[in-house]
């Protein structure tokens, strides 16, 4: 197990440093670089001042001497500053993550409550009128465009009704309550496709775990439907349920990413996209890694929970989770 | 791979991926007639008329029009267009690569299914969305593309289903290598191999026919998920561009006027989630019909 | 996605409902306090890095320059006693040196300025000449990254008199020599942080500590800051002037405009200003809806939104195709259709409420029919497709761009685009995000033919970098210089230098008429209109006065009422 995790740990660095490369290979890329945006409202900036000032921010260099020296400083724990916000990176992801992770782990909770008894519910009753609705459902919710589902909550609670607030995160002196309301729409809107995904892992893996010999067994020996669901089948059909859920944490962030978007709320994803549009390369750059190693971290949590959960399984060589 | 019309009879057997089949090819039809609508209709869907903005349904406009007068319903259809078109081409670039490599790691094996096998686990893994923002928002001049390319109307189209086959096909190859895995040690392939054919002919010949049922299977719920990530990149302003009309980009003007038509936000929406329900309950269906396996899972 | 819910779990969502409806909104209004919702968060607090509209918004509350320009467009004190001038002998003309002595051959001035008695740091420490000339060296240091470093680089030397008394040595006598000095820094708490002055814009403490007193002069003093998300302000202990009607103000940052007309119509902000709000089209909206909640105040600006035309490219290089261009198109209709009349239509660059302003300039009605005749006479006379070819056979096919993402910008691209396919011009768009458009296209003329944006202008600002030929961009010169279209004329130069060194008003007035007279004559540009901002203003609050130029009204904040 432990030299599994080690593997593990040695593939996600593996990882993590490929993208930081790509990553300031793309941006490097993209249009127009920060001296230039610093003085791209200024008539009487000389070509001789820009051209020193690249100097001493090092932009004159080639872009993979740039990317070395970088890695050079963000392995000594320097990720130097955002452009948009003039303070250190860290010091602007660290509230984001947590805001994130708060409204990720919110919706995540809000899911697996629904999901798992929905699944269960249609499980028992394969093909039956509520199982079909349900699988209705389910198809609505990962087909449905999560930012049109977010408008159509605005529109609907903010807009017409005007229940809840359009968006933003409620503000200083604000009670609990009147913070609660503000994750209303983005949590209903994130876990939407969430509750449809594993509602539909819950059934097809109960409806596999309901065919096992031990649970014939069970039902021959006259144990009651209700506790052969309970004690025997669900503990097993939950087993790739947890998987699925650390798995799927990468899916979440591009979900986090469109409803922090369209909520103003002050997460990763809304961070990373602002700093993609607004030219903020290092921003961009540490907050994808960051992302990133968020979402690798949970997929080995995730083969660990597998590990632990399923005493058949013994990690060797050449599993994949 | 039992012949189409034993899997024309089972897919009828699923009512739901019946009715998607018939509303998509509906859907497909009309945007493909939309030209055709436009001259039935004698309207111009690139016509601004500035004194009849934001018009409510009528006779003329069935579905009303936009902000700057232009007629919403064939507007739609010519976004529908471009919507379809990426993803159906984009899903079919990722089929192919997806294919391609999966038949190689599954067939070649060793250190090359190593190394495809690791990446396809490290790009499922990554989070997709803000990756692929930060390839959108990559500049085509730095990137080497000559100017006549990079500045063609067209060029957010290519580079949309560019982007998305780069970071899709990992689903596609590793569906590919465990059928090819399953198929390697076969008796055909054994006796192909006997007779001396060449390992592309093998892949491409003997093993990627038999592929074929999950192949398609993948592409088409493949298009759904397209659909949706260009719809969800057109609505970040990193996808199509307006004027050139999709149904993402349409979301996006139409969300700053929430206050003033809402129902300008609701249509392309709506089309967006019919199309990719229709794509994603066709998939399954076809999974049933051609999966007897998978067939007991699925109602 | 209460559909998917199993029997037993609907008591669950009902009861999740209640919950939500028991969230409901219970703020009191509270006169003492005012929300202001914006659209920007701004980069930095501090007064000299990065010029941004939310900031300069924001720091009007807290921080005063020592002059400005005023409602009327006139310079005058805000922290100073008065103005200099040569008329009360505070300025006097001298022959320049640069900052060895040698004389530059120029003539510069210098100007004696005194700080009033009674302006202070949030924490009681006076604002004296310490913080003026710490304020110069921290603006010409090379390394600062400073916009606008040049105005501090005209500034050769200044001279202490006392504390409260300074003369500021300026190489250059131009017309806007009282307007000498902006905002000034707390030598006493940022000295430390300029050090290391290539790491200023870090270290400064706008920055690593925004909420000390010490930092701000005005009425307000920023009391708390969540970034990209609010600021708040609160009275300013120190501030002797006229005392604001709020004890706290607090800004809140919403980048969707619908969302923020949301939150206004929700109560959860008090007032949407024009600075940086609502787009025209939706104001004019709102205020049909809810005008009887709020006024709606429009104020045309500085804002010049026009289309820039790449002169070198042949087709455009033909004044005939250029004039053609604007006749095509009926802008008076555009302003009347899609901004109500709101915004006036633009015959030159300069605004109407700007004193040099003149109406003898040559005009553009909307006339297809000239248009046409002007295309024949330049030679595209073929029509294929109902686009005009030349004798060669060349389609008359421009590219027109602007930045992606701008909703209002993208409307009226639409509609000039069909006004001249009318015409027979095929025009083509291809947007760009700002960021690339500004950071690249534009700025190295990479467009080919049409670029619509806007200028952001002071009052009787000199169109040196736009229109001077010494500033085309080019990779000669770092492509620095805003003349993108290319524009090349020998008296335009010449009355750019002459209106700089001309101190006397009738005679310079004389030399802007024929500014703008070239200006429309020849058609570097084509003019649009000036935008106008849509201040949404509850009813009880008064005393909002927008300026029509740059200054934010927050700069009079002490002014707004409660009635």
């Amino acid at each position: 197990m432990l030299r599994f995790l080690l593997a593990r740990l040695g593939q996600s660095a593996v990882v993590l440093f490929a993208m930081s490369f790509a990553t300031y290979v793309l941006l490097g890329l993209m249009p127009g670089d920060p001296i230039d945006l610093m003085f791209a409202a200024d008539p009487d900036i000389t070509s001789d001042d820009i051209a020193r000032l690249k100097a001493l921010h090092g932009l004159d260099q080639p872009l993979i001497d740039r990317y070395l020296a970088w890695l050079a400083n963000a392995l000594a724990g320097e990720f130097g500053y955002s452009r948009l916000l003039n303070e250190p990176v860290f010091e602007v992801l660290a509230p984001r993550l947590a805001n994130s992770l708060l409204l990720m782990a919110v919706s995540l909770a809000i899911a697996i409550a629904i999901a798992v008894p929905a699944g269960i519910h249609a499980a028992l009753r394969p093909g039956s009128w509520s199982d079909q609705a349900i699988n209705l459902c389910c198809f609505a919710g990962v087909s449905i465009p999560p930012f049109w589902f977010a408008l159509l909550l605005i529109l609907l609670f903010a807009v017409v009704l005007g229940l809840l607030p359009a968006g933003g995160m409620g503000h200083e002196g604000d009670g609990v309550l009147e913070r609660l309301r503000y994750m209303v729409l983005p949590v209903l809107t994130l876990s939407a496709a969430a509750v449809a995904g594993y509602t539909r892992h819950v059934r097809s893996a109960m409806i596999e775990v309901m065919r096992e010999e031990y649970i014939r067994t069970a039902r021959a020996k006259g144990v009651a439907e209700r506790h052969v669901v309970r004690r025997h089948a669900l503990r097993n059909a939950l087993i790739p349920v947890v998987t699925i859920a650390a798995l799927d944490v990468g899916g979440l962030f591009s979900g986090a990413l469109i409803t922090e978007t369209m909520f103003g709320w002050l997460g990763m994803g809304k961070t990373i996209y602002d700093a993609v549009m607004g030219n903020d390369y290092n921003l961009a750059l540490v907050g994808l890694l960051l992302a990133t190693l968020v979402t690798l971290l949970a997929n080995i949590l995730a083969d660990i929970a597998y590990a632990w959960l399923d005493p058949r399984i013994t990690y060797r060589r050449g599993a994949h989770g | 791979m039992t012949g189409t019309g034993q899997a024309w009879r089972r897919l009828r057997a699923y009512p739901s991926a019946v009715a998607s089949l018939v509303l998509l090819a509906g859907l497909g039809l009309l945007v493909a007639a939309a030209p055709l609508l436009e001259a039935m209709l004698a309207l111009d869907a690139a016509r601004v008329d500035l004194f009849n903005r934001l018009a409510p349904p009528g006779p003329v406009h069935w579905l009303g029009t936009d902000e700057l007068g232009r007629d919403l319903l064939l507007r739609l259809l010519h976004g529908g267009r471009v919507s379809l078109l990426v993803g159906l081409s984009a899903a079919l670039c990722t089929a192919v690569i997806g294919a391609v490599l999966g038949l190689v790691s599954g067939f070649v094996g060793g250190r090359v299914d190593d190394l495809i096998m690791r990446c396809a686990d490290a790009l499922i893994s990554l989070p997709l969305l803000p990756l692929l923002i930060v390839l959108a928002a990559v500049d085509p001049a730095k990137l080497g593309l000559p100017e006549s390319v990079g500045n063609s109307a067209n060029f957010s189209l290519y580079r949309i289903i560019a982007i998305i086959a780069i970071v899709g096909w990992p689903g596609v190859a590793r569906l590919v290598r465990g059928t090819t895995l399953s198929l390697r040690e076969r008796e055909f392939v054994q006796v192909a191999r006997a007779l001396g054919l060449g390992p592309a002919r093998i892949m491409f010949r003997h093993i990627l026919p038999n592929a074929a049922s999950p192949l398609l299977v993948a592409t088409t719920l493949a298009v759904g998920n397209v659909i949706l990530f260009e719809s969800v990149l057109s609505f970040l302003g990193l996808g199509i561009h307006p004027p050139v009309p999709s149904w993402g980009n349409m979301l996006n003007g139409a969300q700053e006027l929430m206050h003033q038509a809402p129902l300008l936000a609701v249509w392309p929406g709506l089309l967006i989630f019919v199309t990719v329900i229709g794509f994603n309950l066709l998939g399954d269906g076809l999974q049933a019909a051609l999966d007897p396996r998978a067939a007991a899972r699925s109602p | 996605m209460t559909g998917c819910l199993p029997g037993r779990l609907r008591p669950v969502v009902a009861a999740g409902l209640i919950a939500i409806a028991c969230l409901l909104p219970a703020r009191a209004d509270a006169r003492d306090q005012l929300a202001i919702g914006v659209t920007q968060f701004p980069s930095t607090l501090n007064p000299l890095i990065d010029a941004m509209l939310a900031k300069s918004y924001i720091l009007a509350m807290a921080h005063r320059p020592v002059s400005m320009f005023d409602h009327d467009w006139n310079v005058t004190c805000r922290m100073c006693t008065e103005l200099a001038t040569f008329e009360n002998g505070r300025a006097v003309a001298t022959d320049a040196v640069d900052a060895d002595g040698t004389p530059t051959g120029r003539r510069g001035v210098i100007s004696r300025v005194t700080l009033r008695d009674d302006v202070f740091w949030g924490d009681g420490v006076p604002v004296t000449t310490r913080d003026v000339v710490f304020t110069w060296e921290v603006g010409r240091h090379p390394d600062t990254g400073v916009p606008d470093r040049q105005s501090f680089l005209d500034i050769t030397r200044i001279e202490v008199h006392d504390e409260k008394t300074f003369s500021v040595v300026s190489s250059k006598l131009d017309y806007l020599y009282q307007a000498s000095f902006g905002l000034l820094l707390p030598a006493h708490l940022e000295e430390a942080a300029f050090a290391e002055p290539a790491n200023y814009r870090h270290r400064t403490l706008y920055q690593t500590d925004p909420t000390n007193p010490g930092l701000y002069n005005g009425p307000y003093r920023i009391t708390a800051v969540s970034p990209g998300a609010s600021v708040v302000l609160e009275r300013n202990a120190h501030w002797k002037g006229q005392s604001p009607a709020f004890d706290r103000i607090e800004l809140r940052t919403i980048e969707k405009t619908a969302a923020l007309e949301a939150h206004l119509l929700s109560g959860a902000i008090d007032y949407i200003p024009g600075e940086m709000g609502l787009t025209l089209d939706q104001a004019l909206s709102f205020e049909q809806r809810h005008g009887d909640r709020f006024d709606v105040v429009y104020k045309p600006g500085l804002i010049y939104e026009h289309i820039d035309l790449m002169l070198d490219n042949p087709i455009l290089a033909d004044l005939r195709v250029r004039r053609a261009l604007l006749h095509a198109i009926d802008r008076e209709a555009v302003n009347a259709r899609l901004f109500e009349g709101k915004q006036p239509v633009a015959h030159t660059m300069v605004n109407p409420l700007d004193w040099i302003h003149t109406d003898d300039v040559r005009t553009y009605p909307h006339d297809p029919d000239r248009a046409r005749a002007l295309l024949d006479a330049a030679g595209w006379t073929t029509i294929r497709n109902g686009i005009r070819h030349d004798a060669n056979g060349t389609r008359l096919a421009l590219e027109f761009m602007t930045t992606a993402g701008n909703r209002v910008r993208e409307l009226v691209q639409q509609v000039l685009q069909s006004y001249w396919r009318e015409v027979g011009v095929e025009v083509t768009i291809r947007n760009e995000p700002a960021r690339v458009l500004f950071g690249q296209t534009i700025s190295n003329r990479a467009f080919s033919a049409l670029a619509m944006f806007a200028w952001l202008s002071a009052p009787e600002s000199l169109p040196r970098t736009t229109l001077h030929s010494n500033s085309i961009p080019a990779a000669g010169n770092n492509w620095s210089g805003q003349n993108y279209t290319g524009f090349r004329n020998a008296d335009m130069d010449r009355l750019i230098d002459e209106i700089e060194l001309e101190l006397d008003r009738t005679r310079r007035a004389g030399l802007w008429k024929r500014v703008q007279q070239i200006y429309a004559e020849q058609l570097p540009v084509l003019p649009l209109y000036f935008r106008s901002d849509a201040y949404i203003i509850p009813r009880w609050l008064k005393g909002i006065r927008p300026t029509g130029h740059l200054a934010p009204t927050t700069n009079w904040i002490e002014e707004w009422r409660v009635e």
